[in-house]
């Protein structure tokens, strides 16, 4: 058996904001298939590092590589022939945001058609169609012609999945899809997730929920201080860290769930 | 009261309409998109100052004095004589326009300016992580967005410019003050022929009220709770 090819990959990254260093030397790889958690406290640099990937933050040093593009840009900044790499690159990943980001002037089906319609110029018919599935997927058929504003945040973000999906992402990255969230519209948004997992999606996601973690990842690396500090299996990682920061941030979650 | 007065009047006023309607929208089509041109500059920093000192320039000045310096001030520089634009720096109409046109660029780029940055953040961030370009996002998100909070701030400026219009009147342009104006030194009957003038440019107002109420039911469906 061959092993499947490598989705993504990010070497030697370094992100700095003014005088704080944020990232400070990341490698990471993702092969299709994989489902990698980004944890780590707040602060740790886990939500720039997945920001970086589609360059929505410009890396100041290092590599990220998406299916057959790469871009190495440097002092943070993109040239003109970087941007449309740039471009090229996004268009290959799906982004779901903390704050879901709709576009409040448009329909539900409307934001799942954007992309496909106006980035990949696809016909409009068959874009539909496949929206109208993927709404369904996600459980929010009925709601394709809403506005935004009228769903709730669990639906808005489903929505959000919805149009990360619609792009035929080679990797969806998802940035705390479920912080901004009530407790009780987490689960249908998890429940989401899971079953692209199930799917053999290739997905990173940063997060703050360890128990969902431990269940849909293939690999769980732990952030400290801009650093990868620990890496590893859920039941590795979860299990027996060998990490003293990584136990101690692990049982102090713990704790506070309890 | 002299009803067949008013009416003949009226229906004489009238003739001015098409001139009035033609400085006011064709001011705002051009005021518009110098506007438009005027905010895309602000994204350097040179690019601001000259922008910021446009507004202030057009925005704290008569537009009277505009135009006059346009139509009178002109025409005293030899180059301007000598240039290719002066077949149309000489006539009033493109004198008139050319400073309604300016002067709507002024607010109209303040009104957009306050619509650009009421757009979220995260929804300009959603576009450019689809792989949209700079001026797709433009295009399909900020604008839209930008252009639909900017709405009622926008209607007012379209009233007044209708109503500025009057001012080209000065200029000897026979648009609905000028008419008037040539009528009362004519007759004298000052107070019913300037009424006629303004209840065309009250009808004016209304039809812009009511169009750009509708506009935005249309457009902003989100905020006013309709669903499609």
């Amino acid at each position: 058996m061959s092993l499947p090819s490598t989705a993504l990959s990010i070497a030697g990254l370094h992100k700095s904001f003014g005088s704080n260093e944020v990232l400070r030397g990341i490698d990471l790889s993702a092969r299709d298939g994989d489902v990698i958690s980004l944890i780590g406290a707040s602060g740790s640099g886990k939500s720039t590092l997945l920001r970086c990937i589609p360059m929505l933050e410009i890396p100041d040093a290092g590599t990220v590589t998406v299916g057959e593009d790469n871009l190495s840009p440097e002092g943070g900044r993109l040239t003109r022939g970087q941007e449309s790499v740039a471009r090229r690159m996004r268009g290959h990943l799906g982004f779901v945001f903390q704050n879901f980001n709709l576009w409040p002037h448009r329909t539900v089906l409307q934001n799942v058609v954007e992309a496909p319609l106006f980035v990949q110029k696809r016909p409009r018919a068959e874009a539909e169609e496949e929206a109208t599935a993927l709404l369904e997927k996600v459980g929010l058929a009925e709601k394709r012609d809403a506005w935004p504003a009228h769903l709730s945040g669990g639906q808005q973000q489903r929505v959000a999945i919805a149009r990360a999906l619609a792009q035929r992402p080679r990797a969806i990255l998802f940035d705390e899809p479920t912080s901004a969230l009530d407790p009780e519209l987490v689960g249908e948004v998890l429940k989401v997730i899971r079953a692209l997992a199930d799917e053999g999606r290739t997905m990173l996601i940063v997060t703050h929920e360890m128990g969902f973690a431990r269940e849909v990842s293939s690999q769980v690396v732990f952030l400290h201080q801009g650093l990868i500090e620990e890496a590893g299996t859920p039941e590795q990682l979860f299990g027996n860290p060998s990490s003293e920061r990584c136990r101690a941030f692990l049982s102090g979650h713990f704790d506070r769930n309890r | 009261m002299d009803f067949d007065f008013f009416a003949g009047m009226f229906a004489q006023l009238l003739m001015g309409l098409p001139l009035t309607l033609n400085l006011g929208i064709l001011a705002l089509l051009g005021g518009f998109s110098l506007a438009l041109a005027l905010n895309l500059m602000r994204a350097t920093r040179i690019g601001n100052a000259v922008a910021s000192a446009y507004v202030f320039v057009f925005r704290g000045t008569p537009l009277l004095i505009q135009i006059f310096m346009i139509y009178y001030g002109l025409a005293g520089f030899g180059f301007v004589r000598q240039s290719f634009f002066w077949p149309f720096l000489r006539e009033p109409y493109w004198c008139g326009l050319l400073a309604l046109i300016l002067n709507d660029a002024a607010y109209t780029s303040e009104i957009l300016r306050g619509g650009l940055r009421s757009v979220p953040k995260g929804a300009v961030e959603a576009g450019r992580v689809s792989g949209m370009t700079r001026f797709t996002v433009l295009r399909r998100i900020t604008l839209p967005i930008a252009i639909r909070q900017a709405l009622p701030a926008y209607s007012n400026e379209v009233i007044s410019i209708l109503k500025s219009t009057a001012l080209v009147s000065t200029i000897t342009l026979m648009e609905v003050t000028g008419i008037a104006r040539a009528a009362v030194s004519e007759t004298w009957r000052a107070v019913e022929i300037f009424l006629c003038a303004a209840v065309i440019y009250l009808a004016l107002s209304l039809l812009v009220t009511r169009l750009s109420a509708w506009v935005e039911r249309r457009l902003s469906p989100w905020q006013f709770g309709v669903t499609p």
